[in-house]
């Protein structure tokens, strides 16, 4: 619970600021995206390479620009994938009670009792994804989590009185549906989308780094880290800087899907 | 009791039989194959290869193998490794008592973690904030990141501990163990406790506004003993219930902790299959892991179910 | 209570550190090895056979020079010595004299009736034997005494040298049995080198122990005990290395080899290889690679000097060709093409390829673009592989870089479904190259992935295979070199090198370029 506004607030502006750079990449970077500087690899940080060079001499700054937008992408759309799955599972599954719902959740436990990571680590290696696929893997293995939230939430709203006096009244489902559980349904959507993104770049990030997610020289962050593991010693800067930008940029899609969630709940 | 379990263990066999169709049909999409280490080697023929692909048993169609794979598997039948020809199972069970090591450690750290700060936070309002924010980080931070910078900072910076592996050979003994299990244990435990944390404050503040804490209080009783004892103990079921439904993630997060720290563990062994593609080990951890987690559910439902009959699933 | 813990731990891990340096001794040395072996049956095993060739010999094997050499038997038969002959129906002889007074270490003598039933058993076919190549062209073998075999084959086979590299099965412990079930040799084999098999705790370590009374001698080994234990994760072995907990290592990394340097109590020895780095260059797959004008572009289009001496960190050599410098049929004197931009562009304006608005040259409406691929998981070769990228773009080039799995790419290369593919082919010591260069040698009936066909060459290549005069044949392949180089099929990088971590006070260690591994000598090996 934050009650204080500034940290999502600041979280917010950072996350948009993000963002932008990311958008902008290609006129905000001091090098070209695939520049090559053989004669100078492995620079510590410095003026002309804020973050050091990596094995090929490439900037890591600029590769830290580029790599935000594969990783924010894969971020944003597997969030949007999870949560349009999740939310119109739990929406069906809640409204329509009976088999349909018990079949929805059976699947919804199938999934969520296999380990996320190895699942998602083993069909990345076998299918060797590009982005779009892995957005995809990444995103169909998230719905499951909002699909019980928005369940929950449909049946609570379902079972309340003022609908049962509408469909009293002759009010359709979807009457229902569109006036009532929707906007519950969307506010609890764009809660579950703001917290999908950071699990989506963390997963994004674990599967590149152990090499079956984005593949170089594509730049992510993930797999900027999985290039620097062997090198942790002599050139610690290469996983220092790409780590430290996924974790904030998690922590403040968390810090900002915590406070939605809870101004939600006084709702 | 006995019909509830009899339910939800029945309820359990079709969900690992999706389990089991979901990773066959996945791992046998793919090109490539345990064949495909031989093809490097010029002295090997299609001869060669052609015998190694029936002795594998890998000519025959997709639906005879999986139902041969399930059958066995059921059988505790489960094949042989690609890489070094010995029982899957074998292989999988010399790793266990290193992942419990691990698990068992962090579990215990993390708990204590989470004990300490989240009852904190539950009593002192600006030890709260800080603490959500903390807990929040936690769950924030990649934790293959977290592991390769306390490797950093601990092993190749100041030397204090090993950075990686669960024994010298010639070192040997516990305080041997205890060093090299310190830094991956410590990841697992911070990973988990912030999300525990934050689920036991929420628990000890329901609990202390409840209508029999008031009660105590105007008795008397201490501010101390209630927490520690009236709503803790109300809080503990429910966490513990919410530290076993967390399995699937410690899985996860002991395959990515083993992994960085080459702790010779079953998530390990994963990660090592996975370069390799061993399908058969793969197959068998997934396998595994799954039912370790439905396990561990039903005893966490079970748990509930029986302590608190009033409690009833969601309709 | 957690922090009381913790404090006592760190205290007692500052202790435990120093004590897990052990310093490498005459009485027991210790080896970071990468995997475990699957058996540790010779010819059944798929991986390389370091621990193996310790306890079981060969006939021969070969040394840090490349050059064959007899361990098990006399010496290496010859056109010239008599040991081969050939018969009057196209095939030929080759009679292996034994070495007497060589015993297994059940006190057995070894004699030429292992040899046969190594032959029978291998061509019976009734177990897994990982290669069985020459053997199947041998028809019988005769063992006219117990110190001599002579091996009938049915046609001339060219690397008959290296036919027993593998040694002998016991047949006295073997016959009859399912070899492949036969755990008690698999696990702890017969041999009758300088070690046996002490111990094998499975996931952990293989112990070898001195054996009494060796065949070369009661001074030999030197070294009473030596231990493999499996490390996997590459990171963990060398950190082990520098702490002292493992004290060698065999073919370190390249990119590991500067954490290594400084470290005192290692020497770090390297030797060049029989193996070199390539990149591929598939006709079929990607048409415009069957022009040669194409090909010779490319090749000056790429700075090997540049990538070796940066990426490399001058660990390697700049070769160019296929046979290495090692080989005793290495030919020196072929066409290199050094690097030079302007003649790169110039010869793909001569085969039409023009600049095109984004730089990428067209021809017939059609992008000089293409795909390279190569294996992920080698920090070192996806480096390179971007490194020639962007030399590439600088010619007008475009080639986009893929990194596959080790497992599928192997598949994706025998089924020729690539462009360009970086690549490198680890050589035996005989310096067949014919599987790689004949025009009807193309997947699956042998390794030519570039799919490259030259009347010419596939002659000269067929034609040393067909003769046992090495110094026939060594003129054929000179020639066969000049060809390769002159048509660049694919574009020679470098050779791997090979560089082992040894403790500094190893006497005795070389190395070893060939599949025969760096423990080729290990009887020989001391401290002082």
């Amino acid at each position: 619970m934050i009650s204080s506004r500034r940290a999502p607030r600041a979280g917010a502006v950072v996350l948009v600021l993000l963002v932008v750079l990311a958008i902008l990449a290609p006129l905000v970077a001091p090098y070209g995206m695939d520049a090559l500087d053989l004669a100078h690899r492995r620079a510590a940080p410095s003026w002309s390479h804020w973050f050091g060079t990596d094995e090929l001499g490439r900037d890591v700054l600029t590769r830290i620009l580029f790599g935000a937008r594969i990783s924010l992408a894969i971020g944003l759309v597997s969030a949007a994938v999870s949560v349009t799955i999740g939310v119109s599972v739990g929406a069906v599954a809640g409204y329509a009670g009976g088999w349909i719902d018990d079949a929805l959740m059976r699947v919804a436990d199938a999934m969520l009792s296999v380990p996320r990571l190895p699942l998602l680590m083993i069909s990345a290696a076998v299918l060797s994804p590009n982005v779009p696929l892995l957005i995809l893997l990444v995103g169909a293995a998230g719905w499951m989590e909002t699909a019980r939230v928005v369940r929950a939430e449909v049946q609570s709203i379902k079972a309340r009185d003022f609908v049962t006096a509408a469909k009293a009244i002759g009010a359709t489902s979807t009457h229902v549906i569109a006036r009532h559980i929707l906007p519950v349904v969307v506010t609890t959507g764009a809660v579950a989308t703001t917290l999908a993104v950071g699990r989506g770049i963390l997963l994004e990030s674990a599967l590149s780094f152990f090499g079956v997610g984005v593949q170089p020289p594509t730049a992510s962050w993930g797999n900027m880290l999985y290039q620097a593991q062997t090198t942790m010693s002599t050139e610690p800067w290469l996983g220092i800087f790409p780590g430290a930008f996924i974790f904030v940029t998690v922590l403040c899609c968390n810090i900002v899907g915590d406070s939605l969630a809870e101004r939600a709940s006084h709702l | 009791m006995l019909r509830f379990i009899a339910r939800r263990a029945a309820q359990s066999i079709p969900l690992l039989l999706v389990v089991s169709l979901l990773v066959f049909a996945l791992i046998h999409a793919a090109p490539g194959g345990p064949l495909a280490l031989y093809l490097d080697n010029p002295n090997v023929r299609p001869q060669d290869i052609e015998r190694l692909r029936h002795a594998m048993g890998l000519d025959r169609p997709l639906a005879g193998q999986y139902t041969a794979w399930l059958w066995s598997f059921v059988r505790g039948d489960w094949g042989y490794s690609y890489a070094d020809g010995r029982p899957v199972g074998a292989r999988l069970l010399e790793r266990v008592p290193a992942t419990l090591q691990l698990i068992a450690t962090s579990t215990v750290a993390g708990v204590v973690i989470a004990f300490i700060v989240g009852i904190l936070a539950a009593v002192r309002t600006g030890f709260d904030r800080a603490a959500t924010l903390g807990a929040i980080a936690g769950i924030s931070l990649p934790v293959f990141w977290l592991g390769l910078l306390l490797q950093l900072i601990f092993a190749n910076a100041l030397g204090w501990l090993p950075s990686s592996g669960r024994a010298s050979f010639t070192g040997g003994g516990v305080s041997d163990l205890a060093a090299h299990l310190i830094l991956p244990a410590t990841v697992l435990a911070l990973a988990h406790a912030a999300g525990w944390s934050r689920y036991l404050r929420g628990s000890v503040r329901q609990a202390l506004a409840m209508p029999f804490t008031r009660g105590a209080r105007s008795r008397g009783v201490s501010e101390r003993r209630i927490v520690l004892h009236h709503a803790l103990r109300n809080a503990l079921l429910p966490f513990a219930t919410v530290v076993l439904l967390d399995a699937s993630i410690m899985a996860s997060g002991a395959v990515v902790t083993e992994s960085v720290f080459a702790w010779p563990g079953v998530g390990s062994l994963f990660t090592e299959s996975l370069a390799r593609r061993d399908y058969t080990v793969l197959m068998a951890f997934l396998m595994c892991a799954s039912i370790a987690v439905v396990l561990l559910n039903l005893v966490a439902d079970v748990a509930v179910f029986a302590l608190d009959p009033r409690t009833r699933e969601q309709p | 209570m957690r922090r009381v813990a913790l404090s006592v731990a760190l205290a007692l891990a500052a202790c435990t550190n120093g004590d897990a340096r052990v310093g490498a001794s005459n009485d027991l040395l210790i080896v970071g090895y990468d995997r475990e072996p699957d058996t540790m049956n010779r010819y059944a095993t798929h991986i390389l056979e370091d621990i193996e060739s310790c306890v079981v010999e060969g006939l021969v094997t070969n040394d840090d020079k490349m050059n064959v050499i007899p361990v098990l038997a006399t010496e290496v038969p010859t056109v010239e010595n008599g040991g081969v002959r050939m018969r009057a129906d196209g095939g030929m002889d080759v009679t292996w004299k034994l070495r007497p007074g060589v015993k297994w270490h059940d006190g057995r003598p070894h004699t030429s009736a292992d040899v046969k039933f190594t032959v029978d058993a291998i061509n019976k076919g009734d177990w897994k034997p990982e290669s069985t190549d020459g053997f199947d062209r041998i028809a019988s073998v005769d063992t006219p005494d117990s110190l001599t075999a002579i091996v009938h084959y049915r046609e001339v086979y060219a690397p008959y040298r290296l036919q027993f590299f593998r040694g002998t099965l016991p047949k006295h412990l073997l016959e009859g049995r399912d070899i492949d079930r036969a755990n008690d040799y698999n696990r702890n084999p017969l041999g009758t080198g300088p070690y046996r098999v002490a111990e094998w705790k499975t996931g952990e370590y293989v112990l070898l122990e001195k054996v009494r009374d060796y065949w070369r001698g009661p001074e030999f080994p030197k070294i009473n005990r030596i231990l493999f234990r499996f490390v996997t994760n590459t990171t963990t072995r060398i950190n082990q290395l520098k702490a002292g907990e493992v004290q060698m290592v065999a073919l370190v990394p390249w990119d590991k080899v500067r954490e290594l340097k400084p470290v005192p109590s290692l020497r770090l020895n390297q030797v060049l290889g029989s193996g070199y780095e390539h990149v591929t260059l598939n006709e079929r797959h990607f048409p415009p690679f069957a022009d040669v004008r194409v090909r010779r572009a490319l090749a000056h289009a790429i700075d090997r000097d540049l990538v070796v001496g940066t990426i490399l960190d001058s660990l390697v050599t700049t070769v160019n060709g296929p046979i290495q410098p090692l080989s005793w049929a290495y030919e020196p004197r072929v066409a290199s093409y050094a690097h030079d931009p302007s003649k790169a562009r110039s010869l793909l304006d001569d085969a039409g390829w023009k600049a095109g608005a984004n730089g990428i040259r067209m021809k017939d409406g059609k992008p000089l673009s293409f795909t390279l691929i190569t294996q992920a998981g080698f920090a070192i070769r996806e480096n390179v592989a971007q490194a020639i990228q962007k030399q590439l773009r600088d010619v007008g080039v475009d080639a986009k870089v893929q990194l596959i799995d080790g497992t599928s790419i192997s598949t994706v290369w025998f089924s020729g479904n690539f462009d360009a593919m970086l690549h490198w082919w680890q050589s035996g010591a005989d310096p067949e190259v014919t599987l790689f260069f004949a025009g009807d040698r193309t997947p699956p009936a042998g390794r030519n992935i570039n799919y490259f066909s030259d009347t010419a060459l596939t002659k000269l290549l067929y034609a040393s295979d067909r003769t046992v005069d090495q110094a026939k044949r060594k003129q054929l392949l000179s020639e066969a070199q000049v060809r390769i180089a002159e048509l660049v099929p694919e574009l020679v990088l470098y050779n791997t090198s090979k560089i082992d971590a040894v403790p500094a006070t190893l006497q005795g260690f070389t190395g070893n370029p060939t599949n025969a591994g760096p423990f080729w000598n290990v009887h020989e090996w001391r401290f002082p």
